[in-house]
């Protein structure tokens, strides 16, 4: 980044010099200000609380109680493999936006229908999929209809694929963004590039993995990033409506959020919810952290500096 | 650097300020006995509406009215709360310091744990000894240290099974007398794929409600129960252990509705009225309308879980009461404890029977106004039941070991060893997160 300076005033019959960086800090300390006095109390209490027990200082006992929860583990565990929907989710996302791209009648019609699942609320999505995923729900009696019954499953009851069968309804409801979003940056791009690989004898495959996917990669990393925060710290509203609040059957749908609103609501136990509160609000700053870095690295690259 | 400093100071400074605001608001008075109040007031009752007592918000919607006429300076205002719900949404009020004045709670633990947390005031401070004497199952359930949290509102016989004689008969059955007969009757009737028992577990309460009338076969007393919580034993010795084995004999027997893991448990009682399973659990005061639905007396017969032990409690219907208490910041909990005690009114009691065909939890409840037989004996086993043994676990004991491991065995993915095993871990791991749950229970069991 260039560095930049400006005279802004005088003392003492000097000008006044303020770099960049500071000048960037006077535009957004307004909304610094509003971001600490909303979030900086429920911080400072969520940290005080993950150290304290019934008012006392425990130090990290909080911490160890929890990360040696077998429970925690696994909720944390079923996050994570909820992060592999991540890829699949881009990649259908961006079929969809290029396969849109390339609809030249009744555009608007289909995206819309692509965008409608993400508007949805999601305890009304997660009720609708609990009745379809039923044993004997719309699914498998579909599935029984065209003879391929063998296929059909407890869906939501069977402890081996409960998770992966809430995987699809978020994929289902997420994916939708994801195409707008891309839809969106691919509409922008000059068409000229488009024509020419055309001419060039690119076919639709051709044009869109070499042509299309390199200039909206910004987006296609932005995407990426949103789904995988809202993987790890964002998925509890499937998993509370469709399991009933449980994270069952047994532990198999148990993800670290629910382990918290456990741990402080149900069980009474909100030192012990604050301490997993804390690592999941690490995790997550990881994640958005990694996200500027790739974010800097990628505008960098795309203004070659 | 100064700025910094000052930041974090100023930062700290408004963090404490914000602390001591939401302390000084969960201070509220103790104070006790006051005279009635004559200025206008609001009350505000937060239950759990009438999911097992259809007929439940009528009684109350009168109960609220007929008291505002006789103290017309008393509004009443109710809150409804989910299943799901309602502990915490409890715990939210709790936190806050503010919310309802009377709280409906489950009996048991569910009552108890908000005594132990100073959420609510003993109801023992505000009604006689002889009054709270006539509600069913204070003593046992809601009493701590001589002093009594909640009281009782409506008894819930745990849990009937009901049974269906037309399913039974059109097969050549009758009506099982024990374990073994059950298991015989879920043979022949799985054969001919018709569900012996519907239940849903997806929810989870259904797997507390198993554990209670198979559980509690095989233990002499509830103390035993609170034992091996404090770790003076284990659940998996086999008075505590041995449920689960029948749990899973009745899996391998096919006793159950094959979906039962993704269906609720109200979802799935109602396959009994529809005539698709031959028997049903359910929440004892809605068991006489169950029964009513598939033919009442004739065709239904209410029981007991069939005895798999020869345990003092094996056979025997248990009894738990739902409660009301009176929360800690109420303003008026005199006012609360007054309105409580004109819910057990001879009239309001036979107004809750007449509106929800189910039992109030009070024992001058006059039982010669029950015509039905099978209801006057469900009632009269309530009053007489044994200890409901759900409700002297820790709830969270419940839901992480019980419902979680009903789910499993229902589903095979677990040994009934395995299951037993998780539930002491999951009991060891809990007495070392709640420093304090030893003590409570403890006491408790004095």
């Amino acid at each position: 980044m260039l560095k930049q300076a400006s005279t802004v005033g005088a003392r003492n019959g000097r000008p006044r010099t303020i770099s960049a960086g500071q000048q960037a800090l006077k535009w957004i300390s307004p909304a610094g200000i509003v971001l600490i006095f909303v979030f900086g109390y429920s911080l400072i209490s969520l940290f005080t609380q993950s150290f304290r027990y019934d008012g006392k200082w425990v130090a990290f006992e909080n911490f160890t109680l929890v990360l040696t929860d077998p429970l925690f583990q696994t909720a944390l565990k079923h996050n994570f493999y909820l992060l592999f929907t991540v890829p699949v989710m881009v990649f259908l996302a961006f079929l969809l936006a290029v396969t849109l791209f390339e609809t030249r009648r009744g555009m608007s019609f289909y995206r819309a229908a692509v965008f409608l699942p993400y508007v949805l609320p999601i305890p009304v999505v997660a009720v609708v999929f609990g009745q379809i995923y039923q044993l004997r729900g719309a699914l498998n009696i579909f599935l029984t209809a065209i003879g391929l019954d063998g296929f059909a499953q407890d869906w939501l009851g069977e402890p081996k694929i409960a998770l992966g069968t809430m995987a699809s309804v978020i994929l289902w409801k997420e994916v939708g963004f994801g195409v707008i979003l891309l839809l969106a940056h691919i509409i922008s791009l000059p068409s000229e590039v488009f024509e020419a690989s055309r001419i060039d004898g690119a076919g639709f495959f051709r044009v869109h993995w070499s042509i299309t996917r390199p200039q909206i990669m910004n987006t296609i990393v932005f995407f990426s990033v949103i789904e995988a925060i809202t993987m790890v710290s964002w998925v509890f509203n499937y998993v509370y409506v469709m399991s009933n609040g449980l994270g069952g059957p047994g532990d198999s749908t148990l993800v670290s959020e629910l382990y918290i609103y456990r741990s402080a609501f149900s069980n009474k136990a909100p030192e012990l919810a604050a301490a997993a509160a804390v690592c999941l609000f690490l995790c997550t700053l990881l994640l958005v952290v990694a996200f500027f870095r790739i974010q800097r690295r990628s505008i960098s690259g795309t203004f070659g500096r | 650097m100064n700025s910094r400093k000052n930041f974090i100071i100023g930062t700290a400074v408004l963090a404490l300020l914000l602390t001591a605001c939401s302390s000084s608001s969960k201070d509220v008075s103790t104070a006790k006995k006051i005279t009635f109040p004559t200025e206008d007031l609001t009350l505000n009752i937060s239950w759990w509406g009438e999911q097992e007592a259809p007929g439940a918000t009528k009684w109350l919607e009168e109960t609220m009215a007929l008291y505002h006429k006789e103290h017309p300076n008393v509004t009443m205002k109710q809150v409804l709360q989910t299943t799901e719900g309602l502990v915490p949404a409890f715990e939210a009020a709790a936190a806050a310091g503010a919310g309802p004045d009377i709280q409906y709670f489950w009996g048991g633990i569910y009552a108890q744990q908000p005594g132990w947390d100073g959420h609510i005031a003993p109801i023992s401070d505000y009604l006689d000894a002889e009054e709270l004497s006539h509600y069913i199952n204070a003593g046992v359930e809601e009493g701590y240290q001589g002093k009594i949290w909640t009281a009782p509102w409506y008894v819930n016989p745990s849990f009937p099974l009901l049974v269906r004689k037309d399913i039974l008969e059109k097969n050549g059955l009758t009506t099982p007398a024990n374990w073994d007969e059950l298991m015989k009757v879920c043979d022949v009737l799985s054969k001919k794929k018709i569900t012996t028992i519907a239940g849903g577990v997806k929810d989870g309460w259904f797997g507390g409600w198993i554990y209670s009338i198979l559980g509690g076969q095989s233990v002499q007393s509830q103390k035993d129960v609170i034992n091996a919580v404090v770790g003076n034993t284990s659940f998996t010795d086999p008075e505590h252990a041995g449920w689960w084995v029948k749990l899973a004999e009745s899996k391998t027997h096919k006793c159950w509705n094959d979906d039962i893991n993704s269906l609720e448990l109200y979802q799935a009682q109602q396959r009994f009225v529809d005539g698709k399973a031959a028997m049903t659990i359910t929440a004892g005061p809605d068991a006489p309308n169950f029964a009513k639905k598939a033919g009442g007396d004739s065709n239904v017969t209410i029981m007991a879980m069939p005895a798999w032990s020869d345990g003092p409690m094996a056979g025997k219907m248990g009894t738990t009461s739902q409660t009301l208490g009176i929360t800690k910041w109420s303003k008026y909990p005199q006012v609360a404890a007054d309105f409580i005690k004109f819910g057990h009114t001879a009239e309001r009691l036979n107004a809750w029977y007449k509106l929800t065909g189910s039992m109030p939890a009070d024992d001058r409840f006059d039982l010669t106004q029950v015509e039905s037989q099978s209801t006057k004996a469900l009632f009269e086993s309530a009053i007489s039941g044994a200890p409901y043994l759900e409700n002297f676990i820790p709830a969270q004991l419940d839901a992480e070991a019980v419902f979680k491991n009903v789910q499993l065995i229902l589903k095979g993915s677990v040994t009934p060893e395995a299951a037993a095993a998780d539930m002491q871990a999951q009991m060891e791991r809990l007495r070392k997160t709640d420093r304090k749950l030893v003590d409570n229970f403890t006491a408790w069991s004095k």
